[in-house]
């Protein structure tokens, strides 16, 4: 399946910002499962390439001089190899991602969650438990933000993807099974659903599996994926630091179409 | 009052042997005493938390009003170590670091020490203190830990025991520095008979491992610091000042272009190494903590391509936490093929069920820690717990017995120190800094702290501890 993705963001700041630099998570990193076709990144300046520790693709944008807006956009075609799986790096021990995150520590509740799947892991328990999670907290925008961790998004009984992938990774390590935050775009033809996604993936039987909690699958056909880490913080697409700029307003709209024959 | 008398001692004592006689390494000492009086002495005291005040040697103290500072109390006996004790310690603490240093090159690359099944996996993956940044990233003289503080002890007969490393960023340098030149001012007449070891040359040590640590000639090194409410930062500025490097906090760095530059009134000016006092967590906003701006948005992604080198290396907590700790010994004999020479605390595993079953036997004669822990938080001391305390602790032992670690209760060696009413022992331990740059090697001496209260064996300066000077004898001086 070929997809074409145009994701733009851009900040608008009240005052004037005096030093900014980011972190853009942006750029696929090319797989069995994804070709890259072609991307581009339109920055408002030049940014240094550079691999994270998680080997996801960053650019790191500074803007050492007066500015009141920043404009982001990645573009490009990809192709998504359905029946291939997922290249398993095996250059980080996935122990690390048993540990917990600040994003992802358990309270009693979530702890009490995680209690009742205990067992002999399989795919099958994770999979009652991906869906009791949606049953637990069904979608819904706007009722969390991009700093409520899983904790926080599973009392308040609802949230979005990035809240439900944190809920269930809090989980999994809970009970001692690796699993790590993957951040991308989905194609979806329902519009309720924004084009960037986040998902899950556990380590069983020395391989990656994928689970997106929101849309209760295990096959991430329509899935590009951008970056992995522990959890939101090491995968999101931007991350940045500014000096002064004082109110931040945020527009970001991601469009994924298919392309091609399929369309 | 008049002459001062030795007190009787229990222990093992570093000056006093039982019966009243001194030890060889303290005649010199010794001979001098005999000749003060005590008010004298208290006089000098007086004068040296003078001098302190105004050189600015004050320490933050965390929990009390912001901007509350203090001495840390300055005890002019000075601590004496021989020669040869010395030469044992500095090979011994020059061992454990260059050990420690293969051990973070080898987890942060090809990880034998895993696959040989010497420490188990999930103990460095699934310790917080591994980074993943780390990994497969290649450091120059693979060099990890430039500056470690090894925190020794003697026990109760006498034998020394490396009690931890301190690999992260280890402070209490300035102190050995400090406390030498206080000593030499107040009493110059006992340098002039004895061969003391000098101290004074650490700072241009220092500045010549952090110079070395680098890639090319003529780096720009500075020293980062989280700024003037951290409890050492009279250390960073007054490293900063004995180095001639520039003291600089977060915000007066940026990364750009690949490279780390230092805003200077002469424009931008690029930064080769980073003496960094600031923890991992806080180093960069944009890959740890978010909330903290006490660090340089973007420096990991330098790190990572090897544009700037930070001493210490991030990661190098994984070296000296609780839970590697016990493995020490055996990292140097599988990393160096050679025999410890400095002996580690006995210490049990609690996730060793054999080892769980002897420490829940023994409860009350132990001292249980945290792994993870620190400052004394979520500790047992037996000998000095009630009952309803010890079985408490051993219902959580026994919950998640893989997060404790057991040792036996050492009594600390007493150094003497002067008091009010004359001379009294204390317990004591010892740092000594370890600097890592082409070579091991370290100045010799140290930092002696003190329990300035009777039978305490707390001597962290965060809790009343104190400090002294510390003496290393060269040969043919006694």
């Amino acid at each position: 399946m070929k997809l074409s993705i145009r994701h733009r963001t851009e900040y608008r700041y009240s005052e004037r910002v005096r030093h900014s630099t980011q972190y853009l998570r942006l750029t696929p990193r090319p797989s069995r499962r994804q070709r890259i076709l072609d991307w581009h990144l339109d920055l408002p300046e030049h940014a240094t390439r550079a691999a994270d520790g998680f080997d996801n693709i960053l650019h790191v944008l500074t803007l050492d001089h007066p500015h009141q807006s920043i404009e982001l956009t990645a573009r490009g075609q990809v192709e998504i190899v359905d029946e291939d799986q997922e290249d398993d790096d095996a250059r980080l021990s996935p122990l690390v991602f048993a540990r917990t995150s600040a994003l992802t520590a358990t309270d009693d509740a979530l702890a009490d969650l995680a209690q009742r799947y205990r067992g002999p892991a399989s795919l099958d328990t994770l999979e009652r438990l991906s869906q009791r999670i949606l049953d637990d907290m069904p979608f819904a925008a706007g009722v969390t933000d991009v700093a409520s961790d899983a904790a926080a998004a599973y009392r308040g009984g609802q949230g979005v993807c990035q809240d439900h992938t944190h809920v269930f990774l809090a989980c999994c390590r809970a009970l001692g099974i690796p699993a790590r935050y993957v951040s991308g775009y989905l194609y979806s033809d329902d519009s309720e659903h924004v084009a960037s996604h986040a998902w899950a993936e556990v380590w069983q039987d020395d391989r990656w599996h994928t689970f997106d909690v929101t849309n209760q699958t295990r096959r991430p056909r329509h899935h590009l994926k951008l970056a992995v880490g522990l959890d939101y913080l090491d995968a999101c697409p931007v991350r940045g630091v500014r000096y002064g700029g004082g109110v931040e307003s945020l527009n970001a709209v991601a469009h994924v179409r298919l392309t091609g024959a399929e369309q | 009052m008049g002459p001062l008398s030795l007190p009787d001692v229990s222990g093992y004592d570093e000056m006093i042997l039982p019966g009243g006689k001194v030890r060889d390494a303290y005649k010199g000492y010794h001979r001098w005493l005999l000749g003060q009086v005590h008010d004298g002495l208290l006089r000098k005291r007086k004068e040296a938390e003078l001098q302190f005040h105004r050189v600015g040697i004050t320490f933050n103290v965390y929990g009390e009003e912001s901007g509350i500072e203090r001495l840390i109390p300055f005890d002019a006996l000075p601590r004496v170590i021989p020669a040869a004790d010395w030469r044992r310690l500095e090979q011994g603490a020059i061992q454990r670091v260059r050990a420690l240093n293969l051990f973070l090159h080898d987890i942060y690359h090809d990880q034998a020490i895993v696959r040989t099944g010497l420490v188990p996996a999930e103990q460095i993956f699934g310790n917080a203190q591994y980074q993943p940044c780390m990994q497969d990233l290649d450091l120059p003289n693979r060099v990890y830990s430039h500056i470690s503080g090894v925190d020794v002890i003697r026990d109760g007969e006498g034998t020394w025991y490396v009690l931890e490393d301190n690999l992260r960023t280890p402070s209490g340098v300035s102190y050995m520095i400090e406390n030498r030149r206080m000593m030499m001012r107040l009493f110059p007449e006992l340098f002039a008979h004895q061969s003391v070891a000098p101290v004074e040359h650490y700072p241009s040590l220092l500045l010549e491992t952090l110079q070395e640590s680098g890639n090319g000639p003529n780096p720009t090194v500075v020293l980062l610091t989280p700024g003037r409410f951290n409890s050492a930062y009279f250390e960073h500025a007054f490293l900063a000042q004995q180095m001639g490097i520039e003291l600089v906090e977060g915000a007066d760095l940026f990364v750009k272009d690949g490279f780390v530059f230092m805003r200077t009134t002469a424009g931008p000016q690029r930064v080769d190494v980073i003496y960094r006092r600031i923890d991992d967590d806080y180093l960069d906003p944009l890959a740890f903590r978010p909330d903290s701006m006490l660090g340089v948005p973007g420096l990991l992604s330098v790190y990572r391509d090897g544009n700037v080198i930070l001493a210490n290396a991030m990661g190098t907590g994984v070296g000296d936490d609780k839970s590697i700790y016990p493995y020490v010994p055996d990292l140097i004999r599988f990393y160096l093929d050679e025999e410890p020479i400095l002996a580690n605390v006995p210490t049990w595993q609690c996730r060793d069920p054999k080892a769980l079953d002897h420490v829940l036997a023994h409860l009350p004669e132990l001292v249980i820690k945290e792994v993870h822990g620190a400052g004394g938080y979520g500790m047992l001391v037996g000998p000095a717990a009630s009952r309803a305390e010890i079985e408490a602790f051993r219902e959580r032992l026994k919950a998640r017995p893989a997060n404790y670690i057991a040792q036996p209760t050492l009594s600390l060696s007493t150094c003497p120190i002067f008091v009010e009413e004359g001379i009294a022992p204390r317990h004591i331990d010892l740092r000594p800094f370890v600097l890592s740059g082409k070579e091991t090697r370290l100045v010799p001496g140290g930092l002696t702290r003190v329990a300035m209260s009777a039978g305490s064996l707390v001597v962290n300066s965060s809790q009343g501890g104190g400090t002294k000077d510390t003496w290393v004898l060269e040969d043919g001086s006694c």
